[in-house]
């Protein structure tokens, strides 16, 4: 047999490095930060909890205001009235803005909030500021995160009586890895150690629990495997899961999801009503924020009453002696939105169509999430799955945050005596991830919807005769061309022994480890050899830093197709 | 049965890879996984070599199919082979493995996840089938059909365990 190795403790393990080290020390609490409200559940030692704040809400909003020197998030600071948030003082839907660009067209749609949103379009990150004292304060969406972490964090050491350190974060779908980046670093500035995890894959993990129990309390064997479609929407954005649950197990088939939710219903029918508001409100003073939000409220006010009456009456004096007094009714609302529940529909679809899964074979259709009491999008799951009921077993505000919690509980390594921490939950990537090649073409090494960890690789090959570098260039996403994608980073292969074009094999090799750590790793050699021509480059990813948004340009423009690669077709 | 290969081969160890438990696992013979849900830490033999946790150079357990990964016989339904992947899951997942074989429990993982996508596949399944049937393909061109060496182990999808 080999000889004992003796060990070193690896370096990430013990410096900052903390996402290599998923393994929680005490029990990790669930938090769910929405582009609107967020919640923090716990691992109580028999169920999940929610927290509550000293004004006895589960559910607090997501917005911090600026006043005078110190900022106060939603958790603990009361408003007065929901006006006060409208006052330019007010920051939210910073989880539409965390990580993204200024030429993103999401940062776009967020220039109607009424707090300053400014863009450049150079692909740097948007400026945003809150009105303090007429003084426009800048901050960062990081910045903003980090507030509300800080003050759940608060919450839950005074009322559990113990310091929180580790917390499972839910995060949207269609989060690039750079986002991703950018909330681990919010949680870093609070003090915390993340683990990630998609909300539609939290919610999957609080089904597996609930047929998992079901199971037992019925003495049914846990063989029976059960198909899950997930629809979560809330106010930024719109996501789908497929999930295969058994034996406590929650397998993810497939992911689906876009930056679409409330708030594009909430800005579509802002427009309807008040067509010109766009130009109404372009001069940022005091009185068109507080105009803006004005409006803003009493369509949000009208949107929630839709979902329970065919009409509605809205009146609101916008000051300056202008008047909005009109009759919506839903089919007006639906109409106006009716793109936003397209796409819905769109999500749907591919989510299906990705896990390989017809309609008849889905047990349950579980929907959740602030718009989950929106008929229309009620019938429209209905509809497509062609179920007269949709899941009720769970509360629609609260499945995300209770799945991060059992999460949490899970990765903390607790057990529980009655098994209900007897669960798993196989993540998926809900995004394709690979290099730019042939041309200017996307090429997946891993492909969406891979179960992680994941490894894969592909070999590439040089484009000129003699060609002894080549250029690396990672993209996230699931568009055909390169520059469509997320970028997560870039690097150069050196030292490609001299051959004619065609002739060396380039091997990039993928590998996500088990705490979502993306490592890219390239070689080149000649074929037939059997050493690699020169070392290695391993490369973690994503390298990007902020103001990324025009280096894949720069790159181009500085090299053209000098250092560029093609796929190498395997001989079989 | 530790493997031979030359540590030439081996691509420069980054210093922060410094060998850490990189504890092999094998799995119990077919018959042990009938009996309970859950494989005890007895199943896993002694670590027998030491390699970068991704780079998975160190040698493959010499399963003879991708049945023996999930401990099922060749007639297995896809009944059994969803319920052993479950099983199997709930021991070599990463996120539930033992805190000193996280790194390996990704490759258990992968390798039980390589299989079961294979054998819960119909259309793949049989094709598979097929070709464990003829048995021939020797090693070595298998090999030689991806990159170099350090990396062909990882390709699951395309080079199993025959």
């Amino acid at each position: 047999m080999a000889e004992p190795i003796y060990t070193v403790a690896s370096d990430s393990e013990t410096t900052g490095e903390d996402r290599s080290a998923p393994i929680f020390p005490e029990i990790a609490v669930g938090i769910d930060i929405g582009t609107s409200q967020c919640s923090i559940a716990f691992w109580n030692g028999s169920q999940v909890e929610l927290l509550k704040n000293t004004r006895n809400q589960k559910i607090m909003r997501s917005y911090v205001t600026f006043k005078d020197d110190t900022p106060s998030g939603g958790v603990i600071n009361e408003l007065s009235h929901e006006y006060d948030m409208l006052s330019g003082a007010a920051i939210f839907n910073m989880k539409r803005l965390i990580g993204r660009v200024d030429t993103d067209p999401v940062v776009h749609a967020s220039k109607s909030l009424p707090f300053l949103v400014q863009t450049l379009d150079i692909g740097v990150r948007p400026f945003v500021a809150a009105l303090v004292n007429n003084v426009w304060r800048s901050t960062t969406p990081e910045e903003v995160l980090a507030i509300f972490l800080v003050e759940l964090k608060m919450m839950a050491e005074h009322q559990l009586k113990r310091p929180i350190r580790n917390v499972v974060l839910t995060i949207p779908v269609s989060f690039s890895r750079f986002q991703l980046t950018r909330v681990e670093r919010a949680c870093a500035m609070a003090g915390l150690q993340v683990r990630l995890m998609p909300e539609p894959t939290a919610v999957a993990l609080l089904y597996a629990q609930q047929q998992q129990q079901q199971a037992v309390h019925e003495n049914m064997g846990s063989g029976s495997e059960k198909i899950a479609l997930i629809f979560n929407m809330g106010a930024g954005y719109c996501d789908v899961a497929v999930s295969a649950t058994g034996g406590g197990v929650s397998q993810i088939k497939a992911l689906a999801g876009s930056p679409i939710g409330g708030e594009d219903l909430l800005q579509n029918t802002m427009k309807y009503l008040l067509p010109n508001v766009e130009s109404i409100f372009s001069h940022r003073g005091i009185d068109e924020i507080r105009r803006m939000g004005l409006l803003r409220v009493a369509t949000q006010d009208a949107i929630h009453k839709l979902s329970f009456q065919s009409s509605v009456q809205i009146d609101v004096n916008l000051g300056n002696g202008s008047k909005l007094c009109k009759v919506l009714s839903r089919e007006e609302f639906e109409m106006v939105n009716s793109e936003v529940f397209e796409k819905c529909k769109n999500l749907v679809n591919q989510c299906l169509h990705d896990a390989r899964v017809g309609i008849d074979d889905l047990s349950d259709v579980v929907v959740v999430g602030g718009c989950s009491n929106i008929p229309k999008i009620r019938s429209l799951l209905m509809q497509k799955s062609k179920k007269k009921a949709l899941y009720e077993g769970m509360n629609p505000l609260e499945a995300a945050v209770s799945g991060a919690a059992l999460e949490g509980a899970v990765a903390s390594g607790i057990a529980d005596p009655f098994g209900s921490l007897d669960l798993l939950s196989i993540q998926a990537t809900p995004l394709a991830i690979g290099i730019r090649a042939d041309g200017n073409s996307f090429i997946p090494i891993i492909p969406k919807n891979t179960t992680m960890p994941a490894r894969k690789e592909l070999v590439f090959t040089t484009v000129k005769d003699n060609q002894s570098e080549a250029l690396i260039v990672v993209y996230e996403g699931e568009e055909t061309r390169a520059e469509e994608n997320h970028l997560l980073g870039y690097f150069k292969i050196i030292g490609i022994p001299p051959a004619p074009k065609g002739l060396p094999e380039i091997t990039i090799c993928m590998d996500i480890d088990s705490s979502n750590m993306l490592r890219v790793l390239a070689g080149a050699r000649l074929p037939g050899a059997h050493h690699p021509a020169t070392p290695f480059m391993e490369v973690k990813m994503p390298t990007v830093d902020d103001g990324h948004g025009w280096c894949a340009e720069a790159l181009h423009g500085k090299y053209g197709a000098a250092m560029d690669l093609v796929s190498l077709q395997k001989k079989s | 049965m530790i493997s031979a290969f030359s540590p030439l081969t081996l691509p420069p160890l980054p210093a922060r890879f410094s060998p850490r438990e990189f504890t092999h696992v094998r799995f119990r013979p077919p018959q042990a996984f009938s009996a309970t849900a859950t494989a005890s830490s007895t199943a896993y033999a002694t670590r027998e070599n030491t390699a970068l946790p991704y780079l998975n150079l160190q040698r493959m357990p010499s399963y003879t199919s991708l049945y023996d990964v999930l401990g099922l016989p060749t007639e297995a339904s896809f009944q059994e082979i969803k319920s052993a992947y479950r099983r199997l899951a709930r021991v070599s997942h990463p996120d539930v493995a033992a805190i000193d074989r996280k790194d390996s429990s990704a490759n258990d993982f992968m390798k039980i996840h390589a299989a079961y996508s294979t054998l819960s596949d119909p259309e793949k399944r049989a094709d598979y089938d097929r070709k464990l049937l003829r048995r021939c393909r020797p090693v070595a061109s298998v090999r030689m059909a991806s990159g170099f060496t350090g990396y062909t182990r990882r390709n699951w999808e395309t080079d199993q365990c025959w």
